[in-house]
């Protein structure tokens, strides 16, 4: 996807506690966050930042749900109408004998349905450009980011080096 | 409030189901048949299933030790009183075994010396299924267990009064707690084989004890979702909060699917190989008992699995204490369902060979076929006495393990 030319301001702070005071005081200030990036989940950033709860799960029931009838309603129609045939002296439409296949096209369908309701909500994907502010976020740092596009990034180079970021960084990407 | 009061109206309350018991038991056993099976099979159920219950609270608990798991213990003290019903649970084993030395009931068809001898499959399995072993087995499992569950106990009291936050205690009750793995592991199975499964002596299921187990599990998660909500309610446990709630509700939610996991494979193995000796375990369940069979898994399964999927739910403490009240029911009746339809036909098959009459054969028997108001009568008694039992051990000691290595780690718990 091809965005606008962006104008970030970053910093990298060192222990996720310096990013959870850097964020609450951010807040404080009426500085609008542009993302923040952390190595790994962090405790109590998801408030703070206002982040609503994920609504993938609801797309993981439904997608369920989807492959739960597709299996029963599947084999129904290939064992009773399309093709009877006789296992072990079972009846035709036997329920417990299909119920393993049910549950695996149930983990199927909501595993492969999560998996691209993801990658296409975030518009990713395969050669989806995904510029990175800097490598260490990956490894060792957390990284707190506002978009200075159309304004000066002095006020967020001042706010991030007073709340102790070891790096401030401006970078176009 | 870090100590525990048992107040008078509490203490009224719980008597009060006991007597109900009691009165439950006296009428159960007036107008019962000879041998009073009605009234003795009521007995073991409950014995079973509470003994059960304080069994896991103390497998849960070494679980959690042995695992390094911090997050339970601000209300860890739970599973140490109901662990501790173990010791009147022996005794209430030890009845049941004293009734078959004394020949007072006829929960058993192996304890009939009659029937044995002319009963090929009994006189196999006559080896493990005999009175001694059945009374010997129970001392010895139970024995062993209780005496890690006291080692393991007081060193957890001697925490409390030692003084410090250091690991020095806590890695001896490590030891202890990984030692009664293996011996909850295997002596659960071998006293379930006994207690539960051989009523259906004819019988057998290798995933029996198993599947029993996770039956025993989910009802202690009940009990302790609906007791941490009583004592928070009261004021006590100010340290269990949501997120405390919220991983209960997870391994409700869990365990509810691993019975229901275990539930099936038995049954689908079972219907697949179509064995007549084993097919008809489930055959007669199907025929005489279809509302408790289907119920069973509406109730057990079904119903958990919906209400407690969405993340909201298992952090909304009305909805917990629902669902912990419908499947702690929904367990206690699978028990039922597991003991009462073996235990009628041992009283049918005995009552044939004597030559008497007994009314209802075939048909709808009271007591059995579906549960009335005497056997919830009984087992409001047993639940009476199981919360008296673990409250006066809850007063015994501290409601929060002040010097638990573990403890802020436990208060500062965050699932979300």
């Amino acid at each position: 996807m091809s965005v606008a030319n962006k104008n970030i301001v970053y910093g990298l702070y060192d222990a996720p506690e310096q990013l959870l005071s850097a964020v609450k005081e951010a807040n404080a200030d009426h500085l609008d966050i542009w993302d923040v990036f952390s190595p790994f989940p962090v405790h109590g950033l998801d408030p703070l930042l206002g982040l609503s709860e994920s609504r993938l799960h609801i797309g993981g029931f439904i997608f369920g749900l989807t492959g739960t009838l597709t299996a029963f309603l599947g084999i129904t129609w290939i064992f009773t109408r399309d093709w009877p045939q006789i296992f072990g002296g079972k009846p035709y439409f036997s329920i417990p004998a299909w119920i393993p296949i049910i549950f695996e096209l149930t983990v199927l369908f909501s595993a492969i349905g999560m998996v691209l309701t993801f990658f296409i909500v975030n518009g990713q994907g395969p050669g989806v450009n995904n510029p990175i502010l800097d490598t260490r976020i990956t490894d060792d740092k957390f990284c707190l980011a506002f978009d200075a596009t159309d304004e000066d990034g002095g006020k967020y180079r001042a706010f991030l080096e007073k709340t102790g970021a070891s790096v401030v960084n401006e970078k176009s990407i | 409030m870090n100590q525990f009061t048992f107040k008078r109206g509490l203490r009224t309350t719980l008597l009060i189901m006991i007597a109900i018991g009691l009165v439950s038991m006296v009428m159960t056993f007036m107008g019962d048949d000879p041998m009073h099976t009605r009234f003795w099979s009521n007995i073991l159920h409950n014995s079973v299933f509470f003994t059960g219950i304080g069994l896991l609270a103390f497998f849960m608990w070494s679980v959690h030790i042995t695992a390094w798991s911090a997050w339970n213990v601000v209300f860890k003290r739970l599973w140490e009183a109901y662990a501790l019903f173990l010791i009147p649970g022996l005794i209430l084993m030890l009845i049941i075994a004293a009734g078959i030395w004394g020949g007072w009931h006829n929960l058993y068809h192996w304890a009939d010396a009659e029937s044995v001898a002319n009963d090929k499959i009994l006189q196999g399995k006559s080896s493990f299924l005999n009175k001694s072993w059945y009374t010997y087995g129970t001392i010895i499992v139970m024995g062993l267990w209780i005496f890690v569950l006291l080692k393991l106990r007081g060193l957890s009291k001697k925490e409390d009064t030692a003084g410090d936050m250091s690991f020095k205690i806590h890695h001896k009750s490590r030891i202890w707690a990984a030692a009664s793995l293996p011996l909850i592991g295997f002596g659960s199975a071998v006293v379930i084989w006994q207690w539960v499964m051989s009523v259906d002596a004819h019988w057998y299921s290798t995933l029996f004890a198993w599947y029993n187990a996770a039956s025993m599990l989910v009802a202690m998660l009940a009990v302790t979702i609906m007791m941490s909500y009583y004592l928070k309610s009261r004021g006590y446990l100010g340290l269990v909060n949501t997120e405390h709630l919220h991983d209960l509700g997870k391994y409700l939610f869990a365990f509810s699917i691993f019975w229901a996991y275990l539930w099936f494979s038995q049954y689908m193995l079972i219907w697949y190989a179509n064995i007549g000796e084993e097919t008809i375990y489930f055959k007669h369940r199907l025929d005489n008992y279809p509302v408790l069979f289907y119920g069973n898994v509406i109730i057990n399964f079904a119903l958990p699995f919906l209400i407690l999927i969405r993340n909201d739910s298992k952090r909304k403490l009305g909805i917990m204490v629902f669902i912990s009240i419908v499947v702690f029911l929904g367990h206690w009746l699978d028990f039922f369902l597991m003991l009462k339809p073996g235990i009628l036909h041992t009283m049918h098959e005995l009552a044939a060979m004597s030559g008497a009459h007994i009314a209802g054969h075939g048909g709808f028997t009271a007591g059995f076929s579906l549960p009335g108001f005497l056997e919830f009568g009984t087992m409001i008694g047993f639940l009476g006495f199981f919360l008296y039992f673990s409250f006066s051990m809850l007063t015994r000691a501290g409601l929060v393990p002040k010097n638990d290595p573990y403890l802020p780690e436990s208060v500062h718990h965050h699932v979300e």
